[in-house]
């Protein structure tokens, strides 16, 4: 087996461990399509009173959201190892899948898949097919957003994850760091400017998990294609090579509970 | 000689012991102070991205929206508040939600001391230490950001306004954290809660600028006694207002408590019934 074929046994077998409850399951993704339903009806109040907000208005806000919970669900669904990477090298979970043939971190990420996120994937899917009004050209483009912004995101949260390869205290502060990232991505980016916008395109990426491929949607341009797809490319090469410095240095012994 | 009744007695034995179970949270809380930290860095973080937004959308001023109606200094301060309260209230449930899954609950249940009570008071301790190191950084913030502060004593409305509706905040999470009795995770529950913590408890936008009758429902909820009031307090103080909250504060105050009560009962039967 290759290593993609192996990630795709891993990945299924999470999906379907996800599913062995299935009052769970059905209570988690239901719970999180409400949630999610509500965040819009939320906008849908402020768009009501305020009609825009540095020219975004409610379509503009109801494809981001649609193109960040469907790229939000994937990468949860499928890669759902990502939000607990950091517990899981600090109790020591690395060690077995070092003695395999089948790289490390594709294995870390295929361990787990989140019932919930299929409440994201749901919700996100309907909204762009119901809300944003997509011609072909416009579906090709968000296809390509979410693409962009699941490499991003993913990218980051291994970033984020591989500080407990150097901190024991890394588990709360990943989780914090992709709370605030998300948050960050879920507002319009026309709010943004200065120092923020220099924060969400740095230390908190929302810059590149959300507002530079929703902004691919909104104007297509070949300059606005090649930051998107620059930004994402940076992260993931950035995330492997934190990853697999931070290893290195697991392999010493040298991380904290190792 | 007349004796005191046994039922003052088991309640001061519990009050003291609620007191004591304060007192152990407050100092955990205070011990790991790296994690107060991190909490008034998130707190900034939250402040920078909703201020940013209300800011923007003070800067329009479109004619014929609702942002003529903003307050001369934006939303800053009242989103400061409603965040202050949101990010100070402990994650109760999930406290909840191990024990009553993982059985850690069943002990407690042969010891004197009621589980609850030592749980909700043990949290509490920690979400006052939370309070205090998130008002000083929203001090430090609406300082530096040469923000006017609220007029009159309308940072003294919100201190009592804010701790109570902490509080409230406490025992919404409780209400969460039982529903672990029936469900194996409180996830949807929660998501349920904070999204109408967000809607009704005007964490999105002050619910004085919602509808009619949207307004009468979030104000009449028990979300609006924990953020709302607090909020409003520095948008417009007013001892009427003041007083009108407090006193609603304190009937939602006395429901949830009572709700809180009959649910675990009723979560403690199904367990003693089904394990």
């Amino acid at each position: 087996m290759n290593v993609l074929t192996t990630y795709a046994a891993q990945s299924l077998a999470a999906v379907r461990t996800s599913f062995a409850d299935r009052t769970n399951f059905a209570l988690q993704v239901a719970g999180m399509a409400v949630n999610n339903g509500f965040w819009l009806v939320l906008w849908f109040l402020f768009f009501a009173g305020f009609r825009q907000v540095g020219g975004w208005r409610l379509g503009d806000v109801a494809r981001m959201l649609g193109i960040i919970y469907t790229l939000f669900g994937l990468s949860t669904v499928f890669f759902g190892g990502y939000r607990d990477m950091a517990g899981a090298i600090l109790r020591g979970e690395v060690d077995p899948l070092l003695t395999q043939p089948k790289p490390v971190l594709l294995r870390l990420l295929a361990r787990e898949s989140v019932p919930s996120a299929w409440g994201d994937l749901g919700t996100g899917v309907a909204i762009l097919i119901f809300g944003a009004r997509l011609d072909l050209g416009g579906a090709g483009l968000v296809i390509a957003a979410i693409a962009i912004g699941m490499t991003a995101w993913i990218s980051t949260s291994v970033i984020f994850a591989s500080l407990a390869f150097w901190f024991a205290g890394a588990r709360s502060l990943s989780r914090d760091l992709m709370d605030f990232t998300l948050m960050v991505s879920t507002y319009p980016a026309s709010i943004y400017s200065g120092w923020a916008k220099i924060v969400a395109f740095t230390v908190l990426p929302a810059g590149f998990v959300a507002m530079a491929p929703v902004g691919l949607v909104r104007n297509p341009s070949w300059p606005a294609a090649a930051f998107a797809i620059a930004g994402a490319a940076g992260y993931g090469a950035l995330a492997l090579m934190v990853f697999h410095l931070g290893l290195r240095r697991y392999r010493r012994g040298a991380t904290p509970g190792s | 000689m007349r004796s005191t009744p046994p039922w003052i007695t088991r309640t001061g034995f519990t009050l003291a012991a609620m007191a004591a179970a304060y007192r152990v949270g407050l100092a955990a809380a205070l011990a790991a102070w790296p994690v107060l930290l991190g909490r008034a860095i998130f707190y900034g973080v939250c402040l920078m991205v909703l201020i940013a937004f209300w800011d923007k959308v003070g800067a329009q001023r479109l004619a014929g929206t609702l942002a003529v109606r903003l307050p001369p200094g934006g939303l800053g301060v009242y989103v400061g508040v409603t965040e202050w309260i949101t990010l100070s209230v402990p994650a109760i449930q999930l406290r909840l939600e191990d024990d009553i899954r993982s059985g850690a609950l069943e002990p407690h249940l042969l010891r004197p001391k009621p589980y609850l009570t030592q749980t909700i008071a043990g949290e509490a301790g920690g979400m006052s230490a939370r309070l205090a190191m998130l008002a000083v950084a929203g001090l430090l913030l609406l300082t530096i950001s040469g923000r006017p502060w609220p007029a009159g004593f309308g940072l003294a409305y919100v201190t009592v306004l804010g701790v109570i509706g902490a509080t409230i905040g406490v025992l919404l999470y409780t209400l969460v954290g039982l529903t672990a009795f029936w469900l194996r995770r409180v996830l949807p529950a929660l998501l349920i809660m904070q999204k109408l913590m967000f809607l009704l408890g005007g964490l999105f936008a002050p619910i004085s600028f919602y509808p009619g009758w949207l307004h009468d429902i979030a104000a009449a909820s028990p979300f609006a006694a924990h953020l709302a009031f607090a909020g409003q307090a520095v948008i417009a103080p007013s001892w009427a207002a003041f007083a009108g909250a407090l006193g609603a504060q304190a009937l939602w105050f006395c429901a949830l408590c009572l709700a809180i009560a009959l649910i675990w009962r009723a979560g403690l039967a199904k367990l003693m019934r089904e394990g």
